[in-house]
């Protein structure tokens, strides 16, 4: 797919494309078809955000990420390290070698866990009692237990874990797939990223970004305040049948001298009765009085701690049910101790963030399933490292992004294994080692996207998400 | 036949295409194939961007009717490659879209209902001409022109990564490029100053010159920078820094994506792993630096004072610590106090300085990893560009940057000159010559009138490197004042759909910051004071909630300073205004040579719903009442002239007379910002 720079080329490509498959065709009996299908080009002529097809059949058409943002611990969570319980206290042994670190000390220490881990489901997987109700989903989760990436402060991880670069400024997956695939829905926005209320995150706005690409592919932030959307709310005292008038009457100026066939005008004119859809119909989203007693306590609403999480998770099923092609709830905000940052006190801070989010995820799991929407909803979940072996201080641990856990349900992902493995102190990822560049590959690959294929111009280059390389995570599907 | 330029010990070798020959030190030339010691193929050396710059006639034509159409030498190039095909250019633009269409081109703003109306009556020869030159020596012209160059160097002032820590003398840059624009400063030393401001030798009394230099080489310093807390990787660090410094010069100046040798040779373009290190080593020695503005009595007076006040900060934070619950309020009032009483930091230029003491040495890096050194090297311009078996400088050149300049800047050098025309003409017409305007390389567009492009670089360096003298043979042409409409646009479509030959104007949607200026203007809001400080506008709470340190973003207090030009807001990498994001202004963080323009339902949300957009109808709505009075009529016809330049169609005038019987003036007024007259310029 070769895609360029100008969105007006873009256009005029897509003309000359169906030009040329239109015309030609005299027949009666096929006028009604191409009545339809004239319609059908008009909006994909006219939306630059309408549904696209894949590159092969997709598995999934959304993805939800729960970012666990500061960076969860691989060995309170997913990876029991038995060896390392045993050489609490020590130094650490020279064969399992160096990691660079942001903040620990050349005579750290070994720093055992706290936490219990039992055998879950049919499967048997490990899962710590951090995660008592992900643990009752862990048939439908696929563990990633070799995960690396490139740097060890948050706000480059953040980037590579967003956009495969250690630097702002490119396309973050999520712009990445809807420039690929366009959107399923007509009135909501596409790619959604709901922040936690708590505050920033290091890397900023530019993670979630579209970086070089057409604003048409940027994020749109959910807010946790009256107006969650910007500008969805009308001004104070316009009303709906109003503000029908105005866009009635910018349409009516605008077609009096415009050319007919022009694309353009008739895209911005479309846009302008999306807006007004979406003024209209997005607000339902947030509307969850019609959700049942039951659903709202499978994902902890209206209960303290996990309310808030809750609430989004319950918001990103709603959206998927929409049609929302990429989802970001991210958990944790502001200092680092919101988030999963856990320098100081590792025990008090995972128990803190875990208890807000773990019943919200389960539910998630638990609620996209029974609607039959986990085969075509893909999770994936994580921070942007885990945490060091060896403590920081007394009882905290560093970052550490040389071997970590994530995981990843739904969406053709087959659930009940464990893929990868870290060493016998949770250090070093040393079996099935896995970069973010390939879960960005497999995710692509479950939306029926070629990695290759997805490009866009730039500087010069053919840019794409997985930078030069990337792997399918085969052993998962 | 080659030249060879020395200069500084750098040279620049540019190769006549139709004979391909490399110079050694006599002069004398060599065999057309590669050499012994060239390592680059025929083919390399030949390509359209690095052999030197032909010198051609413009076409002659024999039709009369093709002759009466040439009005400038550009349009002999044009007419004849449309002729090739057969196309015919469109007839004239009429003046009020003509009008229009130079005001936001030169001004990014829009005429005055009073301009369009002048322009319309005046039909003397002359009129055109003296608007373009009224235009390019109005200061609205470097506003909109630097915004240009803000976008290729990836101009902000803050440092973006996690801190996103403020350069709070950072503007001065932007405010140089705005009057280096409208002074038509020859480009050559437009070049030199960005590279290498801080090595210039003034004379003692030319206070003003060192300063404006020194202002200028905090080009180096634009890029984003990582800053990190804990265990600073220095080394790590310092080779990011350099990289931003040596991927922009690449882009910027020779339209080359020299970013791509940063890791392994280049994938597309002879340019080796081995020059770009070896570029980046005119960098080495390159360090940040705030040169204080203030005396130095001053600057002492400042410290002691701020000393005094952090010393009772300390002491206060201290007393909190331990204090009763009845004690730390009083304590923390006092706190506030004490804080408020910090001197305000005194006035610096940003710039950078060479410390050769701390000069970093330069290794080839495996994969561009800091911690796979490779060969040590030293400073050497690119090979392709040099002569073949040319050794590299000494590393103890005294000013390194300047002999880099001197370099870009030798008038035979084949790239800067097309790269600056062909911004130029990427403005202007919405595409340049060569459509990749950042790149150059094989991998980028080939030129769509190469003649053309040669005969504009030429009249660039003979002009003195006169951007404005560029301006106005583009202006001054008939290819420019084409109209947008063609009328046999369809047949026209079938054998140059992307309009490559220019057989029209090319329509193109208002730019971000023109769509914001223009509402303040047509609003009459708009705030026309020139340079100074980055203005922060009131943005929503939630917006500053995301940033890592929300005590950044202060509001500037004068309410009036709100409605300044778009330029003069303070450029956060961390915060766009999501207007200007909505409507693709560039993220900041990489060189954007190519704006897109992307038509997208949040955009109409905007318009609508958005603050801005309805504070300002509310404006443009009572501007309307006391200008056209209580006519409807009058008031429809007003809003027309106003915004789009034009009186309304019937069609357009019955729609609003009859939307106005029952609905608000305002709505009308949003709607207005609304339309494609107002939205784009044909």
């Amino acid at each position: 797919m070769l895609l360029n720079v100008s969105e007006n080329m873009l256009d005029s490509r897509r003309r000359e494309f169906l030009r040329d498959s239109c015309c030609g065709l005299g027949s009666v009996a096929l006028a009604t078809m191409l009545e339809t299908e004239r319609a059908q080009a008009e909006t994909r002529r006219t939306n630059p955000l309408s549904a696209k097809p894949s590159h092969f059949s997709p598995r999934a058409t959304s993805v939800i990420f729960l970012f666990m943002s500061g960076g969860p611990s691989q060995i309170e969570t997913f990876d029991p390290k038995p060896l390392l319980n045993k050489l609490d206290g020590q130094p650490r042994p020279a064969e399992f070698q160096e990691a660079k670190y942001q903040r620990i000390r050349k005579d750290a220490k070994l720093l055992g866990s706290k936490r219990r881990f039992r055998q879950h489901g049919d499967s048997g997987i490990d899962v710590s009692d951090l995660f008592p109700y992900t643990a009752h989903c862990v048939d439908d989760i696929a563990v990633l237990r070799g995960c690396y990436g490139d740097k060890v402060v948050h706000s480059a991880a953040q980037y590579e874990l967003f956009s495969g670069r250690t630097f702002p400024g490119f396309p973050a997956m999520g712009s990445w797939g809807l420039y690929g695939l366009g959107s399923e829905s007509e009135s909501l926005p596409a790619y959604v990223v709901m922040p936690d209320p708590d505050g920033a995150l290091e890397a900023g706005q530019p993670m979630y970004a579209n970086g070089f690409l057409p604003a048409t592919y940027q994020p749109t932030m959910f807010g946790s305040g009256q107006s969650p959307v910007r500008n969805l709310e009308m001004p104070p005292g316009v009303t709906s049948s109003q503000r029908r008038k105005t866009v009635n009457l910018i349409r009516e100026l605008n077609q009096a001298n415009a050319n007919p066939g022009d694309d353009e005008l008739a895209a911005r004119i479309r846009a302008y009765d999306l807006a007004f859809r979406m003024q209209t119909q997005a607000p339902e989203i947030f509307d969850i009085s019609g959700e049942t007693k039951e659903t709202l306590e499978l994902y902890g609403v209206g209960v303290e701690p996990t309310d808030d999480y809750g609430r989004r998770c319950l918001l990103a099923r709603r959206l998927v049910e929409q049609g929302v092609r990429f989802t970001v709830v991210v958990s944790g905000g502001g200092p680092g101790n919101l988030q999963w940052d856990a320098h100081n006190d590792i025990e008090e801070n995972h128990l803190r963030m875990a208890a807000q989010t773990d019943q919200p995820v389960a539910a998630l799991l638990t609620d996209l399933r029974r609607r039959g929407l986990l085969e075509t909803t893909l999770i994936l979940w994580g921070g942007e490292f885990g945490r060091s072996p060896e403590a920081q201080g007394r009882k905290g641990r560093d970052h550490h992004n040389v071997g970590f856990t994530m995981w990843m349900a739904g969406g053709g992902i087959k659930g009940g294994q464990v893929l990868g493995a870290t060493d016998e102190i949770g250090m070093h990822a040393v079996e099935n080692r896995c970069h973010f560049r390939d879960i960005h590959t497999t995710i692509l690959h479950q939306l029926g996207l070629e990695q290759e294929e997805l490009t866009y111009l730039h500087e010069g280059r053919q840019e794409r998400l997985t930078l030069i390389e990337g792997r399918v995570l085969e052993q998962i599907l | 036949m080659s030249r060879v330029l020395d200069l500084l010990g750098f040279s620049v070798v540019c190769m006549v295409s139709t004979c391909a020959v490399a110079a050694d030190n006599t002069g004398e030339g060599r065999s057309a194939n590669r050499s012994a010691d060239d390592e680059y193929s025929v083919s390399e050396r030949n390509h359209w961007s690095f052999v030197e710059r032909s010198n051609p006639l413009p076409p002659m034509f024999a039709s009369e009717s093709d002759r009466n159409w040439i009005r400038s030498p550009i349009d002999a190039f044009v007419l004849r490659q449309l002729r090739k095909t057969g196309l015919r250019p469109a007839p004239p633009a009429d003046r009020r879209t003509l009008i229009r269409r130079i005001y936001f081109d030169l001004t990014g703003l829009p005429p005055t209902a009073d301009a369009v109306q002048q322009f319309v009556q005046d039909d003397s020869p002359e009129a055109y001409e003296n608007f373009v030159d009224e235009l390019l020596t109005s200061p609205e012209y470097g506003e909109r022109w630097g915004q240009h160059w803000l976008d290729v160097v990836r101009f902000a002032e803050t440092e973006g990564f996690e801190y996103d820590r403020h350069h709070a003398d950072a503007w001065r840059f932007r405010d140089y490029v705005v009057d280096a624009f409208n002074s038509d400063k020859p480009y050559n030393q437009f070049i030199t100053e960005q590279l290498a401001g801080d090595e210039l030798e003034f004379s003692p009394d030319d206070e003003i010159g060192r300063r404006t230099a020194q202002v200028a080489a905090g080009f180096h310093r634009l890029g984003p920078i990582r800053r990190n807390a804990g265990n600073p990787e220095v080394a790590f660090s310092r080779n990011e820094v350099l990289t931003e410094m040596t991927n922009i010069v690449g882009t910027t100046f020779l339209g080359l994506t020299l970013g791509c040798a940063r890791c392994h040779d280049h994938m597309y373009d002879p340019i080796r792993q081995k020059d770009y290190y070896q570029l980046q080593a005119f960098m080495a020695a390159t360090h940040d630096v705030e040169i204080p503005l203030a005396d130095e009595q001053t600057r002492n007076r400042w410290q002691e004072k701020t000393k005094q006040v952090e010393a009772e900060i300390d002491r206060l934070t201290t007393a909190i610590e331990t204090a009763s619950e009845q004690d730390r309020s009083r304590l923390n009032e006092q706190l506030e106090k004490s804080r408020a009483q910090l001197p305000a930091r005194l006035p610096a230029l940003f710039s950078v300085k060479n410390d050769f003491s701390n000069r970093t040495a330069i290794h080839l890096l495996e994969a561009g990893d800091e911690f796979k050194k490779g060969i040590p090297v030293g400073m050497r311009t690119l090979g392709i560009l040099s002569r073949a078996g040319e050794s590299a400088n000494p590393p103890d050149l005294s000013n390194p940057r300047l002999g880099l300049a001197r370099w870009i800047t030798n008038p035979t050098h084949p790239l800067p000159a097309r790269v600056m025309v062909n911004r130029i003409w990427h403005y202007h017409f919405g595409r340049g010559i060569v459509s990749t305007v950042n790149d150059f390389g094989f991998n980028g567009d080939e030129p769509s009138h190469p003649e053309l492009l040669d005969y504009l670089a030429e009249r660039f360096v003979s002009n003195g490197w006169s951007v404005k003298s560029i301006h106005r043979l583009i202006l001054l042409s008939n290819t420019y004042q084409q109209s947008s409409i063609h009328p046999a646009e369809h047949h026209a479509k079938t054998i140059d759909a992307q309009n490559r030959l220019l057989w029209r104007f090319r329509r193109r949607r208002l730019e971000a910051e023109e769509i914001r200026d223009a509402m303040l203007a047509v609003s009459n809001r708009l705030n026309r004071q020139i340079g100074g400080p980055g203005i922060m506008v009131p943005v929503e709470q939630e917006m500053i909630d995301l940033l890592y340190k929300p005590t950044q973003w202060q509001v500037t207090e004068d309410v009036t300073q709100h409605d300044r030009r778009s330029i003069y807001l303070v450029a956060k990498r961390n915060l766009r205004l999501p207007f200007l994001e909505v409507f693709d202004q560039p993220d900041l963080q990489t060189s954007c040579g190519t704006r897109v323009a992307s038509t997208h339902a949040p955009q109409a949300l905007e318009m609508l719903n958005g603050k801005l957009s309805n504070e300002l109808a509310s404006t443009f709505a009572e501007r309307l009442r006391i200008e056209a009075g209580d006519d409807i009529a009058d008031r429809i016809h007003l809003a027309f002239l106003i915004t789009t330049g034009c009186p309304p169609t019937e069609q357009q005038e019955t729609a609003a007379a009859e939307f106005l019987k029952a609905e608000p003036l305002h709505e009308f007024a949003l709607a207005m910002f609304s339309l494609n007259g107002f939205l784009y310029v044909d």
